[in-house]
């Protein structure tokens, strides 16, 4: 390809073929093009589709029809008028509840699975961790069956009915709270390994009691790993769809989440395409932010769930 | 030790008589305890919903109920796999077998190499770096429902400027929506557009722990950039490029969410797309069968996974 374009250089001397030609003398010119290039693109096609989104919601619904990338308008009341339609901040209120529960119990229950992993000697160590592992992996098509009719009311253990969880936050919750448990409990066996056992021992001589040196020297020495965790979890429970829409008939006050906040915007109001792109970005707005300040940690953790394991 | 803890009435707390009675535990019976409330957990979501999901598909549907029939053994499998359930399913269970195949390997593979060019991308230094690398993680962390919503609003027809150029390229239809091959293809760029990330941070990672110093000694024997890609950086991220793809594959073979809010599970019936649609009917029965051969499918693919990789786990799970 090189040579093709250096014959077209030996004639003209624009400042294509000059840049061609200072190329060809040093290739990493070219290399930082190319860069440049991939950079722009990469870029261009993650930003593109929320940028859409933008055009859309500013533009009123009536111009809506064969969109160009630019928005026709600068209607930014459209934030205001949709929540009327949908209560928007109900759902997404659900979100959080679930969210932030199931963060902080997985992050207890792990805490303690990933001190034992991670700090003590037992038979079958491997063979648990291995365990955990393998069910992260199962597709919760698998699950659903069991788990509906557990929280309709329909398993009965010891002539006790199972509690009528369906419809509220605790049917996606309870799931949640064990699907999303092995992740923190490799990210916390690894943080916990590496703390140095002399600090625990000097608590432990100390007076501190062995569950109080898990809460009170390691827990605190791996603050780092906890956030790194919680972080996860919480984008992994806000994100998630399955038990999200599975779980509940889809009301807000049923503790349907953002799922179905969204999706009622599609069902019942099939047209009011700038509310459904508001709609859509009100919903990234929360995870968005957690992106902007915490990207070191979803870095760190998202590679230690994978390579490490 | 004990005793400082005692409260001057004479009562001693609660907290403390359990930790009190910690203390005398040997350490691995402390060990088990502290694996007790995930294990709990684990099994009540997991493994018991496994183990019943297999007894369910064992029996007949009721089609009323939150229940199952008649013991049958194992003539749902029959059923499902030989074609007699189509009648009451979005599509065949090798059909959706299929589709999700030719999704799981499109979209694996478009992340791959996606993945890898912006990890060569995030591996240059450059100003504003930490600035792309947020923009290229941000669509990992978009919710399932708004992804599919975007794609939703960039291809239905009578919104955006996408579909007509493609249409008259004779690329797509007119519906891309509502055709199963059209959506396949927007199913596929709609993950390969969340998930690409996530190859991308386990590549960089991969290639940030490959020793500069290789790098040195290339450049002064001599090595093009296409060598050094070629003979430093690729084999030493292909472990890491490998655990990506495996990650993915299991991911993509689950597929579901996205397909519900783009094209609908008549249009594009993946495997738990049969599952939910038989659920829905109250087919508890081919439900549970079909769920089970999923699990089944996946499991395969897990095997693959603990072969190659249980000896790395030993290294973490054993030696601390």
């Amino acid at each position: 390809m090189t040579t093709a374009q250096n014959t077209d250089a030996e004639d003209g001397g624009g400042p294509f073929t000059n840049w061609v030609k200072s190329a060809i003398e040093n290739p990493g010119k070219v290399h930082r093009a190319m860069f440049y290039v991939a950079l722009i693109f990469f870029m261009f096609t993650t930003l593109f589709p929320i940028y859409w989104l933008v055009v859309l919601s500013l533009t009123p619904n009536d111009l809506i029809v064969n969109m160009g990338p630019i928005p026709r308008g600068f209607n930014i009341s459209v934030f205001v008028d949709m929540w009327q339609t949908v209560p928007l901040h109900q759902y997404m209120f659900n979100s959080f509840v679930i969210a932030i529960t199931t963060t902080a119990y997985v992050l207890l229950v792990s805490s303690l699975a990933g001190y034992a992993f991670g700090r003590l000697e037992f038979r079958g160590k491997g063979g648990l961790l291995l365990l955990l592992l393998i069910i992260s992996f199962f597709p919760p098509a698998a699950f659903i069956l069991p788990l509906f009719k557990l929280f309709t009311g329909n398993v009965v253990l010891f002539g006790l009915h199972s509690p009528d969880l369906f419809n509220t936050v605790g049917a996606i919750i309870v799931p949640f709270s064990g699907l999303f448990l092995p992740l923190s409990v490799f990210i916390l066996t690894t943080f916990y390994s590496q703390i140095p056992d002399g600090l625990e021992d000097a608590a432990r001589v100390e007076g501190t009691t062995r569950i109080g040196a898990l809460f009170r020297v390691i827990m605190p020495l791996s603050a780092p790993g906890l956030s790194t965790a919680g972080i996860l979890t919480f984008i992994a429970v806000y994100n998630e769809f399955f038990f999200s829409f599975l779980m509940t008939t889809g009301q807000p006050e049923n503790g349907a989440p953002l799922v179905w906040g969204i999706l009622a915007f599609q069902s019942q109001y099939t047209s009011l395409y700038n509310y459904m792109a508001a709609a859509s970005l009100i919903g990234i707005l929360p995870v968005a932010l957690i992106v902007v300040v915490a990207q070191e940690k979803i870095v760190s953790g998202l590679t230690a769930g994978a390579v490490k394991e | 030790m004990a005793t400082e803890h005692k409260q001057s009435s004479g009562f001693p707390r609660p907290d403390y008589i359990i930790a009190n009675k910690l203390e005398g535990l040997p350490e691995e019976l402390y060990a088990y305890l502290l694996l007790v409330p995930a294990f709990f957990m684990v099994g009540a979501v997991a493994l018991w919903p496994l183990v019943d999901t297999f007894t369910m598909s064992l029996h007949a549907d009721a089609l009323t109920g939150v229940s199952v029939g008649d013991f049958i053994g194992i003539q749902n499998y029959v059923d499902v796999l030989t074609g007699q359930r189509n009648a009451v399913l979005p599509g065949s269970f090798w059909y959706a077998v299929g589709l999700t195949v030719v999704f799981t390997v499109g979209s694996v593979t478009l992340e791959t190499v996606v993945g890898l060019a912006q990890a060569l991308v995030l591996d240059q230094e450059f100003r504003g770096r930490a600035w792309v690398r947020m923009a290229i993680i941000l669509p990992w962390a978009v919710p399932v429902v708004v992804q599919g919503m975007m794609f939703y609003l960039l291809f239905e027809p009578s919104i955006g400027f996408l579909v007509a150029p493609l249409q008259e390229l004779g690329l797509f239809s007119s519906t891309p929506l509502s055709n199963t091959q059209d959506s396949l293809i927007l199913i596929t760029l709609t993950d390969a557009w969340k998930t690409s990330a996530f190859m991308a941070l386990i590549i960089l990672a991969g290639m940030q722990s490959i020793d500069r110093s290789l790098y040195d000694v290339s450049k002064v024997a001599g090595a093009t950039a296409w060598q050094r890609f070629k003979l430093i950086t690729f084999p030493l991220v292909l472990p890491a490029v490998l655990v990506g793809m495996l990650f993915r594959t299991l991911g993509a073979l689950k597929v579901y969410g996205v397909i519900e809010v783009l094209s609908g599970c008549r249009t594009v019936p993946s495997m738990t797309c049969l599952v939910i649609s038989a659920f829905r009917s109250n087919r508890y029965g081919t439900s549970a069968t079909l769920a089970f051969l999923t699990a089944l499918i996946i499991s395969a693919f897990i095997l693959v996974y603990l072969v190659k990789f249980v000896d790395s786990l030993r290294g973490i799970g054993g030696s601390a």
